[in-house]
């Protein structure tokens, strides 16, 4: 956790560093008769620089408690597997559409997540795509993004 | 007299079928949110204030205010009977709640958890409104040195939102300040850290943040836990929820003290109702003749702090409606909210939107009559409800995420950001950070930012201007007091280390 800390102040530092830096070179400190654009971020990155060095130095003499605040292993897995494919299904978004999109998504997740039949699996991914098909598209009329035509199309003829 | 017509103009909102639908709906969602260990409060607000953006604002507050009450109530089953608490205002009601499920007494303890909330959500919506017009009233004498000093003591308290680490406490709440910067600034024009990216300078939305790091990053959290949990197994008919005439006498007490305590507590900028329940369980602690039985299945133990946080949840409304400034992540995502419906939070609010202030405020005694019946009629179901594995629940509430944050401004950037978000949250969780903070100064980032600048265009001292109105001054004290304690105290420790 230590470590993890040390690093998160340096990242921390360089970031404050480079906001009030940045708020000085583009930004007007003094505008028509009050602080301009520059003012409040140059001081919001100085107290954040405090706050990093702050955090650099504080323990400096504790030991390392522990470092397993990572998980490992299948824990680890699960995380970045669930992750990673949310991350392609929000990439694909415009190209596979909402609507099958989250069918294929929930799909996807509950067969690695939890081996569930099927049957179930089918039901609940339709019945999810459904509700937001419903609610958001219909319902609330939100234009979601309806997806290539050769993918709803290649999908017809699948099945 | 003025106060009951305006009482009477709020039921005659509240009570229109569509919106005791919503309250109703609301109740329910808010249940099994708070339930749904991983979705707390703030996740919920999140993930449902886009549905209410084709309602009226009247009926989408009364959805979301009904669905904060709920919340409250849910945690309270899962941490009775699975010792986990579904939100954080019920982690100490794990101590003594399950404990008495072990002994067979979940029902009991659900029972009296139910109708302490009740009561305490009942009083506290009294109190809400006999407090909020009157402090509506004294802050429409407030200038933007008051406005700014009060939002500043609201984010200097941040503190006692995010409990272990103070520092970290405030680098998260420097964080949000950071990303409040980002956009167009309305007084100059400039494109602030846009990077010429049109959506940057449009800004950073704090819904997409907000679900990206209650509910996302909550679940990529709860990916990693592969072991199963362990139900406490209980009966649970409307019988066994009735609590029985010796613990209605040894709890009502603890109801009354958690009632006025979590009342006092929520009212306050920056503590919530976790704070309370935690201040009213160390209170029935203290006062209690057997102090022994405490985190062995005391009744007050359950009783107290489950009034508290359900006072609290309600009290909370009282700074975010009159002043403009929440008290916590959840009531900081509903201002948000009512920024989007196209309403200025602040004292004008009772003047000149009475509908929406009273209409919310009626809703409020509604919401609680419902969630006693709701509470103790469909336990049952809630507890069925609990069963749903992971495995299904993670990824439904994933897409949910994803919609919510899409259908803000119908963009898929949005959805990006809430990844990127996510991403954040999850290690935020895992090294102690606090989203709640993060959110909370996003939020009051730019109003404080217009604050500021007001303020100091105003002054002839400079920053003087905060330390010479009175009001302002006491405010700004109070602030700088609520920094200079935790750093004291830490370089103290520090200090006792090196030398001790």
């Amino acid at each position: 956790m230590r470590s993890a800390d040390r690093i998160t102040a340096v990242l921390l530092l360089a970031f404050a560093i480079a906001f009030s830096a940045g708020a000085l070179k583009y930004y007007s400190w003094w505008g028509s008769g009050g602080p301009g654009s520059a003012f409040l971020p140059f001081w919001l990155g100085v107290v954040m620089a405090l706050l990093a060095l702050m955090m650099f130095f504080k323990n400096f003499q504790k030991p390392e408690l522990r470092s397993d605040w990572m998980p490992r292993g299948e824990g680890l897995r699960r995380m970045l597997v669930v992750l990673g494919v949310t991350a392609v299904f929000v990439a694909l978004l415009k190209v596979v559409g909402m609507i099958l999109g989250t069918a294929l998504y929930l799909v996807v997740l509950m067969r690695y997540l939890g081996r569930h039949p099927w049957w179930l699996t089918l039901a609940i991914a339709a019945a999810a795509a459904g509700f937001n098909y419903l609610v958001f598209a219909h319902w609330l009329r939100v234009p979601f993004p309806e997806g290539k035509f050769w993918i709803s199309e290649g999908m017809l003829w699948i099945f | 007299m003025d106060f009951l017509n305006n009482l009477s103009l709020g039921f005659s909102i509240a009570l229109t079928p569509f919106n005791v639908m919503m309250a109703v709906a609301g109740v329910l969602v808010g249940i099994l949110i708070g339930a749904l260990p991983g979705v707390g409060p703030p996740s919920g607000v999140a993930m449902l204030l886009p549905l209410t953006f084709g309602m009226d604002p009247t009926s989408g507050i009364i959805m979301l205010a009904a669905l904060y009450a709920g919340t409250m109530y849910g945690g309270t089953i899962t941490a009775v009977l699975i010792n986990t608490p579904g939100e954080s205002a019920s982690v100490v009601t794990c101590l003594d709640g399950y404990q008495m499920a072990l002994q067979g007494r979940a029902g009991t303890a659900l029972g009296i958890a139910a109708i302490g909330s009740f009561i305490a959500g009942t009083v506290g919506v009294v109190l809400l409104m006999l407090v909020s017009p009157l402090l509506a009233r004294w802050a429409l004498s407030f200038g933007p040195p008051e406005t700014f000093a009060l939002m500043l003591l609201g984010l200097t308290t941040v503190t006692l939102l995010a409990g272990d680490d103070p520092l970290k406490a405030y680098i998260s709440m420097m964080m949000g300040l950071m990303l409040a910067m980002v956009g167009f600034d309305i007084i100059s024009g400039d494109a602030r850290y846009g990077f010429g990216i049109a959506e940057m300078m449009d800004g950073v939305d704090f819904l997409p943040v907000a679900i990206g790091l209650f509910g996302l990053g909550e679940v990529l959290a709860g990916a990693e836990q592969t072991g199963k949990t362990q139900m406490a197994k209980t009966r649970l008919s409307l019988r066994d929820v009735l609590p029985g005439m010796a613990d209605w006498v040894r709890s009502r007490w603890a109801i009354v003290r958690g009632t006025v305590l979590g009342f006092a507590v929520g009212v306050l900028p920056g503590a919530g109702p976790t704070v309370a329940a935690f201040l009213a369980y160390t209170v029935e602690k203290k006062v209690s003749r057997h102090p022994e039985e405490f985190g062995h299945g005391a009744i007050e133990g359950v009783a107290g702090p489950e009034s508290a946080n359900n006072a609290a949840a309600t009290a909370a409304m009282v700074p975010m409606l009159t002043l403009g400034i929440p008290g916590s992540a959840t009531t900081a995502i509903m201002l948000g909210g009512l920024m989007m419906w196209g309403l200025r939070p602040g004292p004008m609010l009772f003047e000149k939107n009475p509908e929406f202030v009273w209409g919310l405020i009626a809703s409020q005694y509604i919401a609680n009559v419902l969630l006693l019946i709701l509470s103790t009629a469909f336990i049952p179901l809630f507890v069925r409800a609990l069963r749903v594995p992971y495995s299904i629940l993670m990824p439904l509430i994933v897409v949910f995420c994803i919609t919510g944050a899409y259908s803000l401004k119908n963009n898929v950037w949005d959805v990006g950001q809430m990844l990127v978000f996510g991403v954040i949250g999850y290690f935020m969780k895992k090294l102690g950070y606090s989203p709640a903070a993060l959110v909370l100064a996003l939020v009051l980032g730019p109003l404080a930012e217009r604050a500021l600048r007001q303020s100091l265009i105003i002054s002839d001292a400079g920053l003087g201007i905060f330390f010479l109105r009175p009001i302002a001054a006491v405010l700004t004290i109070a602030a700088l007091l609520a920094v200079a304690v935790p750093v004291a105290r830490g370089l103290l420790a520090v200090y006792k280390r090196r030398f001790a």
